[in-house]
């Protein structure tokens, strides 16, 4: 599918991982246009329908991404973030609905290279896996 | 240990005139069970304090019309009561009202919960349409008769839960003939109970477990099979549309639901609505969608969301209008989404909600992005 452009859509923690956006921008480190970023205030803000109607509308991808454990700016939002995201893998899992279509990272502040690297790897993973079947779907 | 209830007749009845000595001998204020509704098709939760409406009641009802842990919900949810009630309940309504403890919707210290061995519940549609046969149904499932499985609700013929709760008081009748039942004490409260009637847990409960434990391997058999069949059924998206392909997005699911408690569900919410030009643009790519929307969203959001809690009670496939198999879709994810936790919803054995807490290093296995950024295990550039 050489012309396939997905659309993925990265919900970005305010303090870490879109810092590290801007990082990589003002860097001049080339990213993906298929990568669409929404900025929340914590990778725990991110409630399972947010991300399960993202794929309803027509993502092709959804990466979350936060603080490291440990790091995050409220403290403890990035666990809790983990076990919504685990749970949320695990229905994805169960019903075969491609979980690997969703991600979860830890980018910090610092990390510019490392967010690059992160989203060109991601974005690379969906255009090989194709249009998601939730997208492509008629009658859901 | 346990102790001994003898039986007359019936084993309803036994059930019966032992709540209403522990009414009578005030060692509780209130009562909570099923009882035939008039028109002699249904039942309903009655609370009762005088021990002459027990003899209208029954301990063990056919069928499980509203699921008992929401009609304690509706008793408890501003708090506790000044009053102690024993409810006398299946046990999967008793785990329902454990996860509702845990969410803050029922307050249980001054409930006194009861279960009994449940053989099952008698399908809703089929006992309102035929009150007497489903009667006759019960009797021959509760005599431990071989009925063939699809008289009996779906959830029944493969719950592996059907006996020992974390209940304060078990009433155990499997394996013992019908002529006696087991009264076990779950917790201090359950002991109170067998004290303040002078009634000694001196029984070996060997012959009772031998039967639980057997009847547990036959269930257990017959809920992998349905798993198996389920998992198998709803695999990808066309699966997941097949199988809700009926749904007529009446909602009843979640309504029937005692996990579902959310005064205002995200379904229904401002965020769910979506501006029309939004939807269009779906049907206009995708070449189509189907209305009302967001069929399939609802299903697998409530399954995020309740899933972790489930019990398996199967209200859900009981209160679809077009015999979807809910509860057997929402039980298998239920299973696997416990399993990830460790998690087993109804226990109450001090787990707290999976959601609500968290370790500092865990879920490494989940996807291999966690393990490699665990705290200290990262660098920063």
């Amino acid at each position: 599918m050489p012309d396939f452009h997905p659309r993925i859509i990265g919900f970005l923690c305010n303090w870490c991982t879109y810092a590290a956006a801007d990082l990589a921008g003002s860097s001049k480190l080339e990213l993906p246009p298929e990568f669409t970023v929404i900025r929340v205030m914590c990778s725990s803000r991110i409630d399972h329908n947010l991300i399960l109607s993202t794929f309803y509308r027509g993502a092709d991808g959804i990466l979350v991404a936060g603080c490291h454990p440990g790091d995050c700016h409220y403290g403890e939002g990035n666990y809790y973030a983990r076990r919504r995201f685990a749970l949320l893998k695990k229905v994805m899992e169960t019903l075969d609905l491609e979980p690997e279509r969703l991600e979860l990272r830890w980018v910090s502040a610092a990390e510019g290279n490392r967010y690059a690297e992160v989203v060109n790897e991601f974005t690379d993973r969906i255009r090989k896996l194709g249009p998601s079947p939730i997208r492509t779907s008629t009658r859901l | 240990m346990a102790a001994v209830l003898p039986v007359g007749s019936d084993l309803s009845g036994a059930m019966n005139r032992f709540l209403k000595t522990i009414l009578e001998k005030d060692i509780v204020d209130a009562v909570l069970m099923p009882m035939k509704v008039p028109s002699g098709d249904s039942f309903a939760w009655i609370i009762m304090s005088d021990s002459s409406i027990v003899d209208d009641a029954e301990a063990m009802a056919p069928v499980m019309p509203v699921q008992g842990a929401r009609a304690l919900r509706s008793l408890t949810r501003k708090g506790e009561g000044s009053i102690r009630v024993l409810a006398l309940m299946r046990p999967c309504e008793i785990r329902a009202a454990i996860e509702l403890s845990k969410l803050g919707q029922v307050k249980t210290e001054n409930l006194i919960l009861a279960a009994y061995d449940c053989p099952g519940a008698v399908p809703m549609d089929s006992f309102v349409s035929d009150p007497s046969s489903g009667e006759d149904l019960f009797r021959k499932m509760l005599a431990g008769e071989d009925v063939s499985a699809g008289e009996v609700k779906p959830s029944c013929t493969s719950c592996v839960e059907f006996s020992m709760t974390d209940a304060d008081l078990h009433f155990g009748h499997f394996g013992l003939g019908g002529t006696e039942v087991l009264l076990i004490p779950g917790s201090p409260k359950g002991m109170e109970i067998l004290e303040a009637l002078e009634l000694p847990a001196d029984r070996e409960t060997s012959i009772w477990d031998e039967a639980v434990r057997k009847r547990r391997e036959k269930q257990v058999a017959s809920r992998d099979a349905a798993f198996e069949e389920t998992g198998e059924n709803i695999r990808g998206v066309q699966g997941m549309l097949n199988v809700f392909a009926d749904c007529i997005s009446c909602r009843n699911c979640r309504a029937a639901c005692p996990i579902c408690y959310c005064r205002l569900c995200h379904f229904e919410s401002e965020t769910a609505k979506q501006d029309p030009n939004s939807r269009l643009d779906s049907a206009v790519t995708r070449g189509g969608i189907s209305l009302p929307a967001d069929r399939m969203l609802f299903h697998t959001g409530r399954m995020t969301h309740m899933s972790l809690s489930c019990v398996s009670c199967g209200q859900c496939s009981d209160a679809c209008p077009a015999d979807i198999p809910v509860a057997q879709v929402f039980s298998f994810v239920a299973d696997r989404t416990q399993k990830a936790f460790e998690y087993s919803a109804g226990r109450n054995d001090g787990d707290p909600l999976p959601l609500r807490s968290f370790m500092k290093s865990e879920l490494s296995g989940i996807h291999e992005m966690v393990s490699d950024a665990e705290p200290g295990g990262h660098a920063h550039e």
